[in-house]
């Protein structure tokens, strides 16, 4: 009965630290958003921090999104293929992975691939120079930690998600070809011809449109938590870890609530 | 112990207060800092010397409570009209602070770049300028991570006062230290002073404290508990002052 009562109590606790956290990420973050959106258009503009940051953020993730996609393109081909082969649907297979990957899977799995680099290196790069005064010091030599930190990165993922989810599309789509081609004889003009002239702007446009709020989320979220990091190097660890479970777990749920959304528009 | 003088304070702080939770860190401070002179703030471990030499630049906002630079109120100040009062004001940091992704040159150009039009010749040769005061015109394309923490503290001093501020804030900097690096740096201080620097330090170095400085002031529970000179305090009768010079207790 006590082991219950006290099991029962540390859950309530855990719970309500649990609420308290995202009470204090939400205002916070919110408060982020509204100082960098201020901050965006006022100079200086530091467009050179902006183009670094494009290539450490984006151009150096390409390795891991083209891993990923090429994975991708090579399950969702044979999983489709031998599945539907049982039905005699083996020749649907280039319009579903092309359309699968255009719609959900490129830019979902294209940033969160991107949550787990490009979003615990922010929260762990802003952390540790948080912990070592380096953010102070921004300060206290009279420039703006939003603008030299925040916007370059914010900027460059909301340029670089999308475009890496363009590139992860065509190299799923490239890896669906060759497992089509390889494994279930289906000759490459007709995977291209099928796959590429079934899919419609706006299964283009809904995973690009989702792509730029997941850069959103993911760059927000880690700058948020660097910033607020406290307590060391330990303190550094803990900032990355929220930093990725947070913006994973943003990207999914907004997933879902832009697909149903979009759905909605596309009906009407 | 009251300063004898009729020059108008560089800095004046009124009636601060400052709370973390429930522990009160400040609780009515009341302090000048007159040009030139070199002000210790003296106290034990969480005596919130370190968050009043913070609030001097604006990295802390008190409670209630002004802090007036040259007369100027600067506790109701945005970080955007705080720049101004950046730039006249540096301070240094404990361990330097210095941008580990950036060169010392890089470093030190920095507040050059952000608040200068200088084109990049006459910015190399204020870096090595600022450099030479340090003793370490020699370091320009090291990183951080290739000094010692001694050097890192000098290459820190030599950023802060690249802007040639009025008054230079030192954040315990020979504290960990060995005595060559904790007797460079206590030059600076004096060299930086002969110059015309207002300096405010933090620190617990009872030699640093009788070697440099011109005045102490004691913080004890939120309040100034005594303020003079680095003699007078060495002096006084306070069995709670002589308790923390001599070691004692706290």
């Amino acid at each position: 009965m006590e082991l219950t009562k006290s099991f029962v109590g540390y859950l309530i606790l855990r719970t309500w630290k649990g609420i308290l956290h995202l009470f204090g990420f939400v205002g916070g973050a919110l408060a982020l958003i509204q100082s960098t959106i201020r901050s965006l258009f006022r100079p200086p503009f530091y467009f050179d921090l902006f183009v670094d940051q494009c290539y450490q953020l984006g151009i150096r993730s390409s390795s891991l999104v083209f891993i990923t996609a090429l994975s991708t393109g090579f399950v969702m081909a044979l999983q489709f293929g031998y599945g539907l082969e049982r039905f005699g649907g083996k020749l649907y297979v280039p319009k579903i992975v092309g359309m699968s990957i255009m719609r959900e899977l490129g830019p979902v799995l294209t940033c969160l691939m991107l949550a787990g680099r490009v979003g615990s290196g922010i929260a762990a790069e802003i952390g540790s120079m948080n912990v070592t005064q380096q953010i102070d010091a921004i300060r206290a030599l009279g420039t703006d930690p939003l603008k030299r930190i925040v916007i370059p990165r914010v900027l460059a993922m909301l340029l670089m998600a999308p475009l890496l989810t363009i590139f992860s599309d065509l190299v799923g789509i490239f890896g669906g070809m060759i497992i089509a081609v390889t494994e279930l004889d289906i000759t490459p003009d007709f995977y291209f011809y099928e796959g590429v002239t079934s899919l419609k702007l706006t299964d283009f446009s809904l995973g690009i449109t989702k792509t730029v709020l997941f850069g959103l989320l993911i760059s927000f979220t880690g700058c948020y938590y660097g910033l607020n990091t406290k307590g060391g190097t330990q303190g550094v660890g803990k900032a990355t870890n929220h930093a990725v479970v947070t913006s994973s777990i943003l990207i999914v749920i907004s997933d879902f609530v832009l697909t149903k959304l979009f759905w909605i528009f596309e009906k009407s | 112990m009251k300063r004898e003088s009729n020059n108008q304070a560089v800095l004046q702080i009124r009636g601060v207060t400052k709370h973390f939770g429930d522990k009160t860190v400040h609780d009515g401070i009341d302090l000048d800092v007159y040009p030139g002179e070199i002000l210790t703030l003296m106290g034990g471990s969480g005596s919130g010397k370190s968050v009043l030499l913070r609030s001097l630049i604006g990295l802390e906002k008190p409670d209630s409570g002004h802090i007036y630079f040259k007369g100027n109120d600067i506790v109701g100040l945005s970080e955007e009209n705080l720049v101004e009062v950046r730039k006249r004001i540096a301070y240094v940091f404990q361990y330097g602070a210095l941008f580990d992704s950036l060169t010392v040159k890089e470093n030190l150009a920095y507040p050059l770049r952000a608040h200068t039009t200088l084109s990049e010749e006459e910015i190399q040769k204020r870096v090595v300028e600022s450099l030479k005061k340090v003793g370490l015109e020699h370091s320009l394309n090291l990183l951080p991570s290739d000094l010692s923490g001694g050097m890192q503290r000098r290459v820190g001093v030599a950023r802060s006062i690249i802007l040639e501020p009025e008054v230079i804030l030192y954040d315990e900097p020979t504290t960990g230290l060995d005595p060559y690096n904790t007797k460079q740096i206590l030059n600076i201080i004096l060299q930086l002073k002969k110059q015309g620097a207002t300096t405010v330090l933090v620190t617990h170095d009872m030699h640093a404290i009788f070697t440099v400085t011109d005045r102490v002031a004691f913080l004890k529970d939120g309040k100034i508990r005594a303020l003079g000179t680095a003699q007078e305090i060495n002096s006084t009768k306070d069995p709670v002052i002589q308790g923390f010079i001599q070691g004692e207790s706290w």
